[in-house]
Protein backbone atom coordinates (compact mmCIF):
# COMPACT_ATOMS: atom_id res chain seq x y z
CA UNK A 1 0.00 0.00 0.00
CA UNK A 2 2.20 2.92 -1.14
CA UNK A 3 0.74 5.89 0.46
CA UNK A 4 2.04 9.29 -0.64
CA UNK A 5 3.51 11.66 1.78
CA UNK A 6 0.69 14.46 1.64
CA UNK A 7 -1.72 12.31 2.31
CA UNK A 8 -4.45 13.10 4.95
CA UNK A 9 -3.43 11.38 8.76
CA UNK A 10 -5.68 8.51 9.47
CA UNK A 11 -7.48 8.04 12.83
CA UNK A 12 -10.31 5.68 14.22
CA UNK A 13 -12.69 6.56 16.52
CA UNK A 14 -15.05 4.61 19.04
CA UNK A 15 -18.69 5.26 18.20
CA UNK A 16 -19.29 5.82 22.06
CA UNK A 17 -17.06 9.16 21.28
CA UNK A 18 -20.06 10.53 19.13
CA UNK A 19 -22.23 11.12 22.09
CA UNK A 20 -19.90 14.12 23.96
CA UNK A 21 -17.09 13.83 21.04
CA UNK A 22 -19.11 14.97 17.97
CA UNK A 23 -17.47 18.59 18.47
CA UNK A 24 -13.66 17.05 19.06
CA UNK A 25 -14.55 14.98 15.49
CA UNK A 26 -15.80 17.91 13.91
CA UNK A 27 -12.16 19.89 14.92
CA UNK A 28 -10.22 16.85 14.04
CA UNK A 29 -12.06 16.84 10.63
CA UNK A 30 -12.03 20.76 9.70
CA UNK A 31 -9.78 22.30 11.02
CA UNK A 32 -6.78 19.38 11.62
CA UNK A 33 -8.00 18.02 8.26
CA UNK A 34 -7.54 13.92 9.86
CA UNK A 35 -9.80 11.44 7.75
CA UNK A 36 -12.07 10.46 10.65
CA UNK A 37 -13.49 6.98 10.19
CA UNK A 38 -16.25 6.14 13.34
CA UNK A 39 -16.59 2.37 14.31
CA UNK A 40 -16.65 0.32 17.04
CA UNK A 41 -13.36 -0.46 18.22
CA UNK A 42 -14.26 -2.01 21.67
CA UNK A 43 -11.74 -1.12 24.44
CA UNK A 44 -10.57 1.98 22.84
CA UNK A 45 -11.42 5.62 22.37
CA UNK A 46 -8.82 6.42 19.28
CA UNK A 47 -6.49 4.52 17.36
CA UNK A 48 -3.68 6.66 15.83
CA UNK A 49 -0.97 4.16 14.73
CA UNK A 50 -1.02 0.87 13.93
CA UNK A 51 0.78 0.64 17.66
CA UNK A 52 -0.97 3.14 18.94
CA UNK A 53 -4.39 3.76 21.36
CA UNK A 54 -5.54 6.88 22.98
CA UNK A 55 -8.05 7.00 25.87
CA UNK A 56 -10.17 10.14 26.10
CA UNK A 57 -11.36 10.93 30.13
CA UNK A 58 -12.35 13.86 31.79
CA UNK A 59 -10.63 15.37 34.89
CA UNK A 60 -13.73 14.39 36.90
CA UNK A 61 -13.69 10.67 35.43
CA UNK A 62 -9.71 10.19 36.73
CA UNK A 63 -10.36 11.87 40.03
CA UNK A 64 -13.97 9.26 40.98
CA UNK A 65 -13.18 6.88 42.88
CA UNK A 66 -16.21 5.34 41.57
CA UNK A 67 -14.49 4.59 38.49
CA UNK A 68 -11.51 3.32 39.96
CA UNK A 69 -12.86 -0.31 38.35
CA UNK A 70 -13.48 0.96 35.32
CA UNK A 71 -10.20 2.47 34.57
CA UNK A 72 -8.27 -0.03 35.73
CA UNK A 73 -9.77 -2.80 33.82
CA UNK A 74 -9.21 -0.64 30.27
CA UNK A 75 -6.37 0.30 30.84
CA UNK A 76 -5.11 -3.00 31.43
CA UNK A 77 -6.76 -4.46 28.36
CA UNK A 78 -5.51 -1.75 26.11
CA UNK A 79 -1.62 -2.31 27.52
CA UNK A 80 -2.45 -6.57 26.80
CA UNK A 81 -3.86 -4.83 23.27
CA UNK A 82 -1.58 -1.80 22.22
CA UNK A 83 2.49 -1.27 22.13
CA UNK A 84 1.70 1.95 23.36
CA UNK A 85 -1.34 3.12 25.27
CA UNK A 86 -1.83 7.27 26.09
CA UNK A 87 -4.30 9.11 27.99
CA UNK A 88 -5.87 12.01 27.50
CA UNK A 89 -7.35 14.12 30.63
CA UNK A 90 -9.13 16.47 29.84
CA UNK A 91 -10.46 19.37 31.72
CA UNK A 92 -14.37 19.35 32.56
CA UNK A 93 -16.60 22.14 30.63
CA UNK A 94 -18.54 24.75 32.58
CA UNK A 95 -21.46 25.32 30.84
CA UNK A 96 -22.98 29.17 30.87
CA UNK A 97 -24.28 30.27 33.95
CA UNK A 98 -22.77 27.47 35.74
CA UNK A 99 -20.70 28.57 38.75
CA UNK A 100 -16.78 27.49 38.22
CA UNK A 101 -16.20 24.14 39.53
CA UNK A 102 -13.16 24.58 41.04
CA UNK A 103 -11.13 21.30 40.61
CA UNK A 104 -10.03 19.95 43.80
CA UNK A 105 -6.69 17.58 43.61
CA UNK A 106 -7.47 14.60 45.87
CA UNK A 107 -4.66 12.26 46.87
CA UNK A 108 -7.08 9.63 45.29
CA UNK A 109 -6.22 11.41 41.71
CA UNK A 110 -2.65 12.03 42.58
CA UNK A 111 -2.34 7.84 43.50
CA UNK A 112 -3.95 7.39 40.23
CA UNK A 113 -1.35 9.61 38.05
CA UNK A 114 1.21 7.95 39.39
CA UNK A 115 0.23 4.23 38.80
CA UNK A 116 -0.79 5.40 35.77
CA UNK A 117 2.76 7.05 34.97
CA UNK A 118 4.83 3.56 36.73
CA UNK A 119 2.52 1.41 34.56
CA UNK A 120 3.75 3.63 31.67
CA UNK A 121 1.09 4.86 30.40
CA UNK A 122 1.29 8.44 28.51
CA UNK A 123 -0.39 11.27 30.04
CA UNK A 124 -1.93 14.24 28.59
CA UNK A 125 -3.65 17.05 29.58
CA UNK A 126 -6.16 19.33 28.15
CA UNK A 127 -7.92 22.59 28.49
CA UNK A 128 -10.76 21.59 26.30
CA UNK A 129 -11.96 20.20 23.06
CA UNK A 130 -9.89 22.44 21.15
CA UNK A 131 -6.52 21.51 22.66
CA UNK A 132 -7.81 17.59 22.74
CA UNK A 133 -8.22 17.99 18.90
CA UNK A 134 -4.37 19.33 18.57
CA UNK A 135 -2.94 16.49 20.75
CA UNK A 136 -4.52 13.86 18.87
CA UNK A 137 -2.82 15.51 15.96
CA UNK A 138 0.28 16.12 17.00
CA UNK A 139 0.57 12.22 17.99
CA UNK A 140 -0.83 11.24 15.44
CA UNK A 141 1.98 12.96 13.30
CA UNK A 142 4.34 11.62 15.32
CA UNK A 143 3.41 8.45 15.02
CA UNK A 144 3.37 8.80 11.45
CA UNK A 145 7.15 10.33 11.11
CA UNK A 146 8.33 7.39 13.01
CA UNK A 147 6.64 4.98 10.02
CA UNK A 148 3.52 3.78 12.28
CA UNK A 149 0.87 5.64 10.56
CA UNK A 150 -2.35 3.84 9.63
CA UNK A 151 -1.73 2.70 5.99
CA UNK A 152 -4.83 1.16 4.78
CA UNK A 153 -8.08 1.61 3.99
CA UNK A 154 -10.56 2.21 6.90
CA UNK A 155 -13.83 0.80 5.39
CA UNK A 156 -14.23 -2.89 4.84
CA UNK A 157 -17.16 -4.37 3.44
CA UNK A 158 -18.09 -8.13 2.38
CA UNK A 159 -15.84 -11.11 2.52
CA UNK A 160 -13.34 -8.64 3.83
CA UNK A 161 -15.57 -7.82 6.47
CA UNK A 162 -15.37 -11.48 8.01
CA UNK A 163 -12.37 -11.65 7.49
CA UNK A 164 -11.66 -8.61 9.87
CA UNK A 165 -14.34 -10.11 12.53
CA UNK A 166 -12.73 -13.68 12.30
CA UNK A 167 -9.05 -11.75 12.92
CA UNK A 168 -10.38 -9.34 16.19
CA UNK A 169 -11.50 -12.97 17.71
CA UNK A 170 -7.64 -13.83 18.16
CA UNK A 171 -6.30 -13.62 21.68
CA UNK A 172 -5.05 -10.02 22.35
CA UNK A 173 -5.65 -8.53 18.64
CA UNK A 174 -6.04 -4.87 18.54
CA UNK A 175 -8.84 -3.82 15.54
CA UNK A 176 -5.70 -1.63 13.57
CA UNK A 177 -3.86 -5.01 13.44
CA UNK A 178 -6.82 -7.45 12.56
CA UNK A 179 -7.87 -4.37 10.04
CA UNK A 180 -4.10 -4.58 8.40
CA UNK A 181 -4.81 -8.56 8.26
CA UNK A 182 -7.99 -7.63 5.97
CA UNK A 183 -6.37 -5.77 3.41
CA UNK A 184 -3.50 -7.37 3.45
CA UNK A 185 -3.85 -11.16 2.83
CA UNK A 186 -5.66 -12.57 0.08
CA UNK A 187 -7.72 -15.05 1.80
CA UNK A 188 -8.18 -16.32 5.68
CA UNK A 189 -6.89 -19.54 4.85
CA UNK A 190 -3.78 -17.30 2.99
CA UNK A 191 -3.39 -15.77 6.45
CA UNK A 192 -3.70 -19.16 8.49
CA UNK A 193 -1.10 -20.91 6.86
CA UNK A 194 1.44 -17.51 7.02
CA UNK A 195 4.89 -17.71 9.03
CA UNK A 196 5.56 -16.16 11.60
CA UNK A 197 7.47 -13.27 9.74
CA UNK A 198 4.32 -12.49 7.27
CA UNK A 199 1.88 -12.48 9.97
CA UNK A 200 4.52 -9.78 11.61
CA UNK A 201 4.92 -7.66 8.49
CA UNK A 202 1.26 -8.25 7.12
CA UNK A 203 -0.31 -6.69 10.85
CA UNK A 204 2.28 -4.63 11.87
CA UNK A 205 2.86 -6.41 15.26
CA UNK A 206 5.84 -7.35 17.82
CA UNK A 207 7.48 -10.57 16.85
CA UNK A 208 5.62 -12.02 19.87
CA UNK A 209 1.98 -10.96 18.83
CA UNK A 210 2.90 -12.26 15.94
CA UNK A 211 4.58 -15.81 17.68
CA UNK A 212 1.58 -15.50 19.77
CA UNK A 213 -1.22 -15.29 16.64
CA UNK A 214 0.85 -18.45 15.06
CA UNK A 215 0.77 -20.75 17.73
CA UNK A 216 -3.34 -19.74 18.44
CA UNK A 217 -4.00 -20.90 14.91
CA UNK A 218 -2.05 -24.14 15.30
CA UNK A 219 -3.07 -24.88 18.59
CA UNK A 220 -4.72 -28.51 18.68
CA UNK A 221 -7.83 -28.48 20.87
CA UNK A 222 -8.69 -30.82 23.71
CA UNK A 223 -11.74 -32.85 22.69
CA UNK A 224 -12.63 -32.92 26.57
CA UNK A 225 -12.06 -29.09 27.18
CA UNK A 226 -14.71 -28.24 23.80
CA UNK A 227 -17.62 -30.83 24.88
CA UNK A 228 -17.46 -29.15 28.54
CA UNK A 229 -17.62 -25.66 27.05
CA UNK A 230 -21.07 -27.21 25.99
CA UNK A 231 -22.19 -27.38 29.74
CA UNK A 232 -21.37 -23.95 30.84
CA UNK B 1 26.57 27.61 34.39
CA UNK B 2 27.84 23.76 33.80
CA UNK B 3 26.12 21.41 36.03
CA UNK B 4 29.10 18.58 37.84
CA UNK B 5 28.49 15.58 35.72
CA UNK B 6 26.05 12.82 38.22
CA UNK B 7 28.14 10.39 40.10
CA UNK B 8 27.12 6.85 39.03
CA UNK B 9 26.85 5.62 42.51
CA UNK B 10 24.63 8.06 43.74
CA UNK B 11 21.89 7.30 41.10
CA UNK B 12 22.51 3.36 41.53
CA UNK B 13 22.18 3.72 45.32
CA UNK B 14 18.38 3.37 46.14
CA UNK B 15 16.86 5.86 48.71
CA UNK B 16 15.26 4.11 51.67
CA UNK B 17 11.59 3.34 51.35
CA UNK B 18 9.68 6.51 52.45
CA UNK B 19 12.66 8.70 51.68
CA UNK B 20 13.79 10.59 48.73
CA UNK B 21 17.02 12.22 47.72
CA UNK B 22 16.54 15.90 47.30
CA UNK B 23 19.21 18.57 45.98
CA UNK B 24 20.78 20.64 48.37
CA UNK B 25 18.99 23.88 46.79
CA UNK B 26 15.20 22.80 47.91
CA UNK B 27 16.48 22.69 51.83
CA UNK B 28 14.16 24.95 53.56
CA UNK B 29 11.85 25.28 50.99
CA UNK B 30 7.88 25.25 50.72
CA UNK B 31 7.50 22.48 49.13
CA UNK B 32 9.99 20.35 51.36
CA UNK B 33 8.07 21.92 54.13
CA UNK B 34 4.52 20.34 52.37
CA UNK B 35 5.84 17.04 52.96
CA UNK B 36 5.12 17.53 56.44
CA UNK B 37 7.21 14.30 57.47
CA UNK B 38 5.13 12.25 55.12
CA UNK B 39 8.19 11.36 53.22
CA UNK B 40 12.04 11.77 54.91
CA UNK B 41 14.45 13.98 53.02
CA UNK B 42 18.05 13.37 52.30
CA UNK B 43 19.58 16.69 51.25
CA UNK B 44 22.76 15.87 48.76
CA UNK B 45 24.30 18.58 46.73
CA UNK B 46 25.81 16.66 43.65
CA UNK B 47 22.49 15.79 42.09
CA UNK B 48 23.34 17.71 38.82
CA UNK B 49 20.13 18.53 37.06
CA UNK B 50 17.78 16.10 38.55
CA UNK B 51 15.77 17.88 41.62
CA UNK B 52 14.18 14.58 43.70
CA UNK B 53 15.26 10.97 42.86
CA UNK B 54 12.36 8.88 44.20
CA UNK B 55 14.31 5.33 44.02
CA UNK B 56 16.61 4.24 41.48
CA UNK B 57 14.10 3.81 39.04
CA UNK B 58 12.19 8.05 39.38
CA UNK B 59 13.84 11.07 38.87
CA UNK B 60 12.11 14.74 39.77
CA UNK B 61 12.54 17.89 37.59
CA UNK B 62 10.65 21.16 38.73
CA UNK B 63 9.87 23.34 36.39
CA UNK B 64 8.16 26.24 38.58
CA UNK B 65 6.17 29.34 37.38
CA UNK B 66 9.37 31.80 36.81
CA UNK B 67 11.32 28.97 35.11
CA UNK B 68 8.63 29.20 32.15
CA UNK B 69 7.75 33.00 32.12
CA UNK B 70 11.70 33.00 31.96
CA UNK B 71 11.69 32.29 28.53
CA UNK B 72 12.85 29.23 26.98
CA UNK B 73 16.06 28.34 29.01
CA UNK B 74 14.25 25.94 30.93
CA UNK B 75 14.36 23.74 27.20
CA UNK B 76 17.95 22.93 27.15
CA UNK B 77 18.07 22.33 31.08
CA UNK B 78 15.12 19.57 29.96
CA UNK B 79 17.10 18.30 27.59
CA UNK B 80 20.29 17.38 29.80
CA UNK B 81 17.66 15.98 32.75
CA UNK B 82 16.70 13.28 29.51
CA UNK B 83 19.86 12.85 28.75
CA UNK B 84 21.75 12.35 32.17
CA UNK B 85 18.82 9.77 33.14
CA UNK B 86 18.61 7.32 30.09
CA UNK B 87 16.78 4.25 31.62
CA UNK B 88 15.27 5.83 34.48
CA UNK B 89 12.01 6.91 34.54
CA UNK B 90 12.45 10.75 34.28
CA UNK B 91 9.24 13.20 35.79
CA UNK B 92 9.03 16.81 34.44
CA UNK B 93 6.59 18.55 37.46
CA UNK B 94 5.70 21.76 36.21
CA UNK B 95 3.89 24.80 37.77
CA UNK B 96 0.96 25.23 35.62
CA UNK B 97 -0.78 28.34 37.26
CA UNK B 98 -2.79 31.17 36.36
CA UNK B 99 0.47 33.01 34.99
CA UNK B 100 1.90 30.33 33.10
CA UNK B 101 -0.76 27.97 31.86
CA UNK B 102 -0.74 29.78 28.45
CA UNK B 103 3.05 28.24 27.80
CA UNK B 104 2.13 24.81 29.25
CA UNK B 105 0.76 23.25 25.63
CA UNK B 106 4.10 24.01 24.21
CA UNK B 107 5.80 22.89 26.98
CA UNK B 108 3.84 19.71 26.64
CA UNK B 109 4.48 18.95 23.35
CA UNK B 110 7.91 19.61 23.60
CA UNK B 111 8.67 17.06 26.78
CA UNK B 112 6.11 14.51 25.70
CA UNK B 113 5.98 13.99 22.49
CA UNK B 114 9.12 15.50 21.24
CA UNK B 115 11.18 14.17 24.31
CA UNK B 116 9.24 11.61 25.15
CA UNK B 117 9.09 12.09 29.37
CA UNK B 118 6.39 12.23 31.20
CA UNK B 119 5.03 16.04 32.11
CA UNK B 120 2.76 16.81 35.43
CA UNK B 121 0.82 19.27 35.90
CA UNK B 122 0.38 20.66 39.47
CA UNK B 123 -1.09 24.30 40.57
CA UNK B 124 0.76 24.95 44.13
CA UNK B 125 4.35 23.44 45.35
CA UNK B 126 2.20 21.72 48.00
CA UNK B 127 0.00 19.84 45.23
CA UNK B 128 3.78 18.41 44.14
CA UNK B 129 4.62 17.50 47.40
CA UNK B 130 1.58 15.97 47.35
CA UNK B 131 2.09 13.69 43.88
CA UNK B 132 5.63 13.50 44.21
CA UNK B 133 4.77 11.43 47.92
CA UNK B 134 2.29 9.63 45.96
CA UNK B 135 4.97 8.38 43.49
CA UNK B 136 7.06 7.55 46.43
CA UNK B 137 4.80 5.21 47.91
CA UNK B 138 3.03 4.00 44.67
CA UNK B 139 6.07 1.54 44.11
CA UNK B 140 5.37 -0.52 47.03
CA UNK B 141 2.14 -1.18 46.19
CA UNK B 142 0.60 -3.40 43.66
CA UNK B 143 0.14 -1.21 39.90
CA UNK B 144 -3.64 -1.51 39.05
CA UNK B 145 -2.80 -0.22 35.44
CA UNK B 146 -0.23 -2.59 34.93
CA UNK B 147 -0.68 -5.44 32.20
CA UNK B 148 -1.75 -8.53 33.86
CA UNK B 149 0.05 -11.89 32.09
CA UNK B 150 -2.54 -14.65 32.27
CA UNK B 151 -2.20 -17.71 30.25
CA UNK B 152 -5.63 -18.04 29.23
CA UNK B 153 -6.10 -21.51 28.00
CA UNK B 154 -6.66 -21.73 24.48
CA UNK B 155 -9.61 -23.92 23.90
CA UNK B 156 -12.21 -21.40 24.48
CA UNK B 157 -10.86 -18.94 21.95
CA UNK B 158 -10.62 -21.14 19.29
CA UNK B 159 -14.10 -22.28 19.58
CA UNK B 160 -15.09 -18.79 19.30
CA UNK B 161 -12.63 -18.62 16.42
CA UNK B 162 -14.57 -21.40 14.70
CA UNK B 163 -17.97 -19.52 15.57
CA UNK B 164 -17.05 -16.87 13.15
CA UNK B 165 -17.92 -18.77 10.20
CA UNK B 166 -21.12 -18.08 8.99
CA UNK B 167 -23.52 -20.62 9.78
CA UNK B 168 -21.59 -22.17 12.27
CA UNK B 169 -22.97 -22.03 15.70
CA UNK B 170 -21.64 -23.93 18.95
CA UNK B 171 -22.42 -27.04 18.29
CA UNK B 172 -21.55 -27.58 14.79
CA UNK B 173 -18.11 -25.44 15.90
CA UNK B 174 -17.43 -28.56 18.63
CA UNK B 175 -18.64 -30.99 16.40
CA UNK B 176 -15.63 -29.81 14.10
CA UNK B 177 -12.84 -29.88 16.45
CA UNK B 178 -13.78 -32.81 17.03
CA UNK B 179 -12.31 -34.16 13.58
CA UNK B 180 -10.21 -30.80 13.02
CA UNK B 181 -9.08 -29.87 16.16
CA UNK B 182 -7.10 -27.06 14.77
CA UNK B 183 -7.98 -24.14 12.65
CA UNK B 184 -5.14 -24.64 10.79
CA UNK B 185 -6.25 -28.19 10.09
CA UNK B 186 -10.03 -26.81 9.47
CA UNK B 187 -8.73 -24.41 7.27
CA UNK B 188 -7.41 -27.00 5.36
CA UNK B 189 -10.14 -29.91 5.32
CA UNK B 190 -11.68 -30.29 1.71
CA UNK B 191 -15.56 -30.33 1.54
CA UNK B 192 -15.58 -34.42 0.95
CA UNK B 193 -14.05 -34.47 4.58
CA UNK B 194 -16.12 -31.49 5.97
CA UNK B 195 -19.55 -33.06 4.75
CA UNK B 196 -19.71 -36.14 7.08
CA UNK B 197 -19.76 -33.68 9.85
CA UNK B 198 -21.71 -30.57 9.28
CA UNK B 199 -23.27 -31.72 5.77
CA UNK B 200 -23.17 -30.42 2.33
CA UNK B 201 -23.94 -27.10 3.07
CA UNK B 202 -22.27 -25.87 6.01
CA UNK B 203 -19.08 -28.09 3.99
CA UNK B 204 -19.34 -25.44 1.48
CA UNK B 205 -20.05 -22.68 3.32
CA UNK B 206 -16.34 -23.39 5.50
CA UNK B 207 -14.71 -24.00 2.29
CA UNK B 208 -15.84 -20.77 1.12
CA UNK B 209 -14.89 -19.72 4.10
CA UNK B 210 -11.50 -19.54 4.21
CA UNK B 211 -10.84 -20.10 0.13
CA UNK B 212 -12.67 -17.30 -1.17
CA UNK B 213 -10.45 -14.12 -2.33
CA UNK B 214 -10.79 -11.25 -0.61
CA UNK B 215 -11.45 -8.64 -3.20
Amino acid sequence: FPVSADAPLAVLVDARCISGGSELLSLLRIRHHLQVHVCSLGSTDFIISNRTAVEWQSESEVSSAHNRRRLQERMQRLQATYERVCLIIQKDRTRPGETVRVFQRSRYYDSTLAALVTAGVRLLFSNGFEETATILTDLTQVEKRKGQAIQVPLEVKGHRQQALQFYLTLPNMSYICALNMSHRFSSISHMISSSVEDLQASACVSRSRAEEIYRCLRYSCDPVLINQTNQT
Amino acid sequence: MESKPVPAKLLNAAPPYGHIISHEKWRGSTLVQSFKGSVKMIFEEELGVVDFCLSNKTCVLYVSESDLVAGNGYRRKIVRFRNANSGLQAVVIVEKTRVSEQYFSALQKFVVLELGLTLLPVSTSAEAAQLIAQLVFGQSKENPFRRRTVSRLLDPLVLSLVQQIPGVGKVKAQLLLQTFPSILQLSRASVQELEPVVGPATAQHIRGFFHNQIT
